[in-house]
């Protein structure tokens, strides 16, 4: 990360810095947001590469599997939710350490923002060369496909960057904004959340129910790229940030 | 003097309990204070309300003239160490002090590792494995080294042993010494920490109740020990404290006593001693029954 290189005696106390030292804050120990990760991902990879030689080779050879066979496989999204419980653990436990040094609760949020948005590009685009690799060895060798699974399989790369990148802003900053839900109000503005949620989400569906629309959602996904659903996300995303950082402005670290 | 420390009509509810109530003091610039109370009294909500992590329901405080809610250079002269600090689920204590000068600007890097070797602190163990006296050590190795201009310590040494917290007592004199600053300490271990305390804050169900200088406070009692009648006959009509009386002596507590009160009892044949402030403490907040309020 480049903000480690920053020097720490430095004396000056602007918000750039002060920022930046929250970014810091959340490295401070790596090993569970820039190792961990890695290594399970790493492995995941491996078992799976591992089953499908085995099955390769009982099979007498690729060839003799449907096209496709090991294309199927969804052991890399396991990334995408483990954002929400980075975001969680930083908006709870983070941020009563944070102010407990001190920081105040924009500089908290801003510097949590930017590490969101840092571990999501550096995620994003690490699984992204893993996938160029794969497909420059024809899919391990094997016609396998793990980092840019089924769906994903005749997309530009670009696009595989995008939709990973837009999936782990989503699920950082709805994790965020749920945390922080939490952090203000307890449980009771978690069944608060959920109850609106599902309101919402049963209220809308009678709403395009009512005015029969449904062929129009159909028409949406069907008709739209999937790098504009990918962007499609943007409004959530940023809308979670906002209400995150609008939540957390008024919370108090209760022990 | 300059009030470094500031609270006027400063009010917490929560619900309809009053935490800290229409409280209003300051605190000159330099010296270690007491805030001193039972569990419960409002100590941390009142430390919570003066560093910006809790809101006010009422009233102003102030820390270096401002407010401190969200006031990132106020709050950066600020060091508020408190028991029930919580750390992120992956941290050590390495990662805690390897933290620390990133938001104290005087943070002295020896001085903290002298600190460890000191109070013994395995760095390299998570904070949530640590006994409560090893996260209490971290907390007080941070109150210390961070050498912040308004340092808040709420009941640093939760858990530490005498030894220890003798060790602590010494440790912040002999560092306040070389770094004068500003210490607000708070805690209910009122005799040990008494000696080095220059101001006295009493707080008691979220009212302040005693606000006075330390020196003061302990003059304002004197504890005479005689026989029993001597002791009734000088205490007749006097400010009675506390009262004690086991077979033919007694002993007796007065306040509000003139040097000629002073040089009565010593012709009666009492023999006078000083009053400890715990004592004085207790006499005056611990005596009565107070209202059971929920939390």
């Amino acid at each position: 990360m480049t903000a480690t290189a920053i020097a720490p005696s430095s004396p000056v106390t602007g918000a750039p810095t002060r920022i930046l030292s929250v970014v810091r804050m959340h490295i401070a120990n790596p090993i569970a947001t820039l190792v961990v990760p890695w290594v399970v991902t790493l492995a995941i990879f491996a078992i799976n590469l591992a089953i499908w030689l085995m099955v390769a080779n009982a099979a007498g050879g690729v060839e003799n599997l449907d096209e496709g066979a090991f294309q199927y496989n969804g052991g890399v999204s396991w990334i995408v939710f483990f954002m929400t419980v980075v975001a969680v653990q930083a908006m709870n436990l983070t941020f009563r350490f944070a102010l407990g040094f001190s920081v105040t609760r924009h500089d908290f949020y801003l510097g949590s923002a930017l590490y969101f948005v840092m571990l999501s590009l550096l995620y994003s685009t690490g699984i992204t060369l893993l996938a160029g690799i794969e497909r420059a060895t024809d899919g391990w060798g094997v016609s396998g496909a793990f980092f840019a699974p089924w769906g994903l399989e005749s997309e530009p790369l670009a696009t595989v960057w995008l939709l990973y990148l837009m999936a782990m802003l989503l699920f950082f900053f709805l994790g965020a904004a749920v945390a922080t839900v939490w952090v203000r109000w307890q449980a009771y503005g978690l069944y608060a959340f959920f109850i609106g949620l599902a309101l919402l989400v049963v209220g809308g569906g009678w709403i395009i129910t009512a005015t029969e629309s449904w062929a129009q959602v159909g028409e949406f996904f069907a008709s739209t790229s999937l790098a504009g659903l990918a962007l499609w996300t943007l409004p959530a995303t940023v809308l979670s940030g906002v209400v995150g950082f609008l939540f957390l402005r008024k919370a108090t670290p209760r022990a | 003097m300059t009030a470094i420390v500031e609270a006027q009509g400063l009010t917490k509810r929560f619900g309809r309990v009053a935490a800290v109530d229409d409280v209003s003091f300051s605190l000159d610039e330099g010296g270690i204070h007491g805030l001193l109370g039972r569990n419960g009294a409002g100590k941390t909500t009142l430390m919570q309300l003066m560093t910006g992590q809790e809101f006010a329901t009422s009233g102003q405080a102030r820390i270096f003239g401002e407010a401190p809610v969200e006031n990132a250079q106020a709050l950066r002269r600020v060091c508020f160490i408190k028991e029930s600090q919580v750390y992120p689920d992956d941290f050590k204590g390495k990662h805690v002090l390897k933290s620390a000068p990133w938001f104290f600007d005087n943070w002295d890097d020896e001085f903290a590792q002298r600190l460890v070797k000191a109070f013994d602190v395995p760095l390299d163990r998570r904070m949530k494995k640590m006994s409560r006296g090893q996260r209490s050590a971290i907390g007080v190795i941070v109150g210390l080294a961070s050498r912040a201009e308004l340092t808040f310590l709420d009941e640093p040494y939760a858990g530490l042993d005498a030894v220890a917290r003798h060790r602590f007592y010494d440790l912040l004199l002999e560092d306040y010494v070389t770094h004068p600053r500003t210490v607000v300490l708070s805690t209910h271990l009122i005799d040990e920490a008494a000696g080095l305390l220059q101001r006295v804050l009493v707080i008691d169900a979220g009212r302040i109740v005693i606000d006075a200088d330390a020196d003061e406070l302990r003059a304002t009692a004197t504890t005479f020990a005689g026989r029993a009648g001597d002791v009734e006959s000088f205490a007749a009509g006097r400010d009675v404290i506390d009262r004690t009386v086991m077979g033919g002596l007694a002993s007796v507590t007065l306040a509000g006593l003139s040097d000629d009160d002073l040089r009565a009892a010593a012709a009666a044949g009492l023999e006078a001693s000083p009053v400890s402030l715990q004592e004085l403490i207790v006499s005056r907040t611990g005596g009565f029954e107070r209202e059971e309020k929920s939390a």
